[in-house]
């Protein structure tokens, strides 16, 4: 019982602790009362020049004497509150008169003998407006403890319509007990969306904070800030990672025990996983043919942040024969054989794989045959899987990071800074590049993860081919991550620009770059 | 060996012992020539890393390499290749010695200036075992310091008993349950 009551008293002074109002008011407040700063002073247990302090702002209002300061203050704001219209005030005076509950800082909640909050007719609270089954002392339904937030003037409606004896002074009196400055109370969704805009502007500050510390160090010298920033990336990025799973819903395994295929031989030699990367070109276009057929090389902005949008396992991969590894929420790699390919005039997903029979790929690539082989597409038949090193997935497990990096590229662009926007390219590819075994970045060993976003990319620029082939235009060439060449006009598919969701002009050295034309070959 | 868990595989529970673990995770620290001992480049970087100093000829003596100074300037001066056994033997010889010279720097990224190093410990991998037989183990994560000196010389050693005892000292730090992690299925740190 005892704890029962520290505990609301702990609550009352939160309470009031939230709704002090600042020191001109506490001024306004007393003199509406009509009363002196030495009434006041004796009330509170304090001196009269303490009194006058807090009121002229010189000094908060301190321990001894605060508690009773601030009832004091409570009570009085309820009986004058600060209205825009003076001539307001008396009106609601009048109305409280009769409820003296509306003076005391909150309602009570009716509790049984052994403590415990007893339950009647559900009706709404008088605080807050949502139903509930607790009531107060008086009767009326109040959510227990009072611990809800009090609402805006909506609950005089609905409490018009319980069935208590006290309805009539209930009605208009429901508004009155709502502070003086009615603070905008966020849902718990909004609340939530707050804290992790507060949380993300806070990770982000790290970004522009190295990018500043190195600029300061290299005293404007771009170019050693740059080198400087891109040696701190790994560290960096794997700082940033942590601090956005921080909150996270998975704890991962960062070394998990690997099955053989992901393990290299030797420190050059690949492992057995194939990552599906394409090399396509179109049989039926070439540079030396001759003809007029205008082409535009087309580059992709940072795929490979993007495709930290991928299916993670996050646990150790265990082994399933067959299917049975293969479900929505699985991630891993799989041996599959794929169905062949031919469509004339798309890229194979697979890439440019040589070699026939079954192979080992990712989650991500399986997922593109499954859907290129589904009722929507239509292109291919559906891959027949042998087996499968699987583990529970989310698609989200990057997903922040990603977001994080994503909105500071943006900035950077905008702004036209060129050594954020390098660093925050360094960030994410050395991140993907290092997740395996790497001696750079021993924070984790999963090269699964590095291989199912490296397939994400490349699942992500066959999209963009599809796209593409869907509005009209040929793909001449698709190759690496992020190069798409197309006939025809572009523009009219994909947006222009240096955005993730855009596509810009790809110019490099190659004859095959920017925009060029090829000639058709008769086949 | 702490524990009950003696008969590791009894219900098809997988896992290796955690001084094996230990073992490999120290071994994963060490890094040295990539090119492997059969390439002219792995064998000329081999021979030239252990001919630097005394401590690389006691290495190859303890390899079983017993040539004469002649053979070994051929070598060096690539005038001659070493047969096959002589490769392996130089290339284990190598690896002794970079141990030996990269332990003072184990010890000291492992002991992290007293802080130690924050370990994931993987348990034995269940998926196999009966429903009845599982037990809820999840991956742990403790930070351990105070034993990586030992570790680091027990592992340089080849000395899996001692290993495994300070195995079991930290283990014991996991709580009631530790007697669950004797055998993982990985462990791991960054250091």
């Amino acid at each position: 019982m005892s704890q029962e009551n520290s505990v609301e008293a702990l609550l009352e002074e939160a309470r009031l602790n939230a709704s002090i109002p600042p020191p001109a008011e506490r001024q306004r407040l007393r003199e509406a009362a009509n009363l002196s700063r030495a009434q006041v002073a004796a009330a509170v247990g304090v001196g009269r020049t303490t009194v006058a302090n807090w009121e002229n702002g010189h000094s908060e209002p301190t321990p001894p004497g605060r508690l009773e300061y601030l009832r004091l203050l409570k009570g009085l704001a309820e009986i004058y509150p600060a209205a825009p219209a003076p001539a307001a005030i008396p009106e609601p005076t009048a109305d409280l008169a009769p409820v003296p509950p509306a003076f005391v800082a909150a309602p009570e909640t009716l509790r049984g003998p052994d403590g415990r909050a007893i339950e009647g007719d559900p009706g709404p609270c008088i605080r807050c407006g949502i139903e509930t089954t607790y009531q107060s002392t008086d009767g009326r339904p109040l959510h227990s403890g009072a611990m809800c937030q009090p609402a805006g003037p909506a609950p005089a409606a609905p409490a018009a319509s319980s069935p208590g004896a006290t309805t009539p002074a209930a009605a208009p009196a429901a508004p009155a007990p709502v502070s003086p400055i009615p603070a905008p109370v966020p849902s718990r969704s909004e609340r939530r969306a707050r804290s992790a805009a507060r949380a993300q502007a806070d990770v982000s500050l790290l970004i522009s904070r190295a990018v500043q510390e190195e600029a300061e160090r290299a005293g404007g010298d771009e170019e050693a800030a740059l080198k400087a920033l891109i040696k701190r990336a790994i560290p960096d990025v794997m700082h940033l990672f942590n601090e956005t799973r921080a909150t996270a819903r998975y704890d991962y395994t960062a070394y998990p025990a690997l099955p053989d295929i992901l393990k290299k031989p030797s420190k050059k030699d690949p492992d057995q996983i194939w990552e599906a990367r394409p090399k396509f070109h179109h049989p039926g276009y070439s540079l030396r043919a001759p003809g007029e057929v205008k082409v535009t090389a087309l580059d992709v902005n940072a795929a490979y942040l993007s495709a930290l949008k991928c299916w993670l396992p996050i646990g150790k991969l265990e082994h399933h024969a067959g299917t049975d590894g293969v479900e929505p929420k699985r991630s891993g790699v799989h041996l599959i054989t794929p169905a062949p390919w031919t469509h004339p005039h798309l890229p194979d997903p697979i890439g440019d794989r040589d070699e026939p029979g079954a192979l080992w790929v990712t989650n991500s690539t399986l997922r593109l045959l499954q859907r290129l082989s589904g009722p929507k597409y239509g292109l291919t038949d559906a891959p027949v899987i042998h087996e499968s090193w699987t583990s529970g997935a989310t698609e989200n497990f990057l997903d922040a990071l990603r977001k994080l990096l994503g909105a500071a590229r943006d900035e950077a662009i905008e702004n036209n800074d060129m050594l954020t926007l390098e660093y925050v390219k360094a960030m994410y590819s050395k991140f993907i590049s290092t997740m395996g075994e790497s001696i750079h970045n021993r924070e984790m060993v999963r090269p699964d993860w590095m291989h199912i976003i490296h397939s994400q990319a490349y699942a992500n620029l066959w999209g963009k081919a599809y796209k593409a082939h869907q509005a009209g235009l040929d793909v001449v060439a698709m190759m690496g991550t992020d190069e798409l060449h197309l006939t025809g006009d572009w523009r009219k598919v994909f947006p222009e620009g240096r955005g993730v969701a855009q596509m810009k002009i790809k110019h490099g050295d190659a004859k095959a770059s920017g925009e060029y034309t090829v000639g058709t070959v008769g086949r | 060996m702490a524990g009950r868990w003696m008969d590791l595989g009894m219900f098809n529970a997988r896992g290796i012992p955690g001084a094996d673990a230990l073992g490999i995770a120290i071994e994963q620290m060490v890094t040295g020539i990539v090119s492997p001992v059969d390439s002219e480049r792995g064998l000329a970087a081999r021979l030239s890393y252990l001919t630097k100093t005394d401590a690389g000829y006691e290495a190859m003596d303890r390899a079983g390499i017993h040539v004469s100074p002649r053979t070994l300037m051929a070598w060096l001066a690539e005038e001659r290749i070493p047969n096959k056994a002589n490769r392996s033997r130089l290339d284990a010889a190598y690896w002794d010695l970079r141990r030996r010279n990269v332990a003072a720097d184990l010890k000291k990224r492992l002991n992290n200036n007293g802080r130690g190093t924050r370990i994931e410990i993987n348990p034995v991998d269940q998926s196999r075992v009966e429903g009845r037989h599982q037990r809820d183990l999840s991956s742990r994560s403790i930070n351990v310091r105070g034993v990586w000196d030992r570790a680091v010389d027990a592992w340089m050693d080849d000395d899996v008993a001692e290993l495994d005892a300070i195995w079991d000292d930290i283990i014991q730090d996991l709580g009631s349950e530790y007697d669950a992690y004797s055998n993982v299925s990985s462990i791991g740190w960054a250091a």
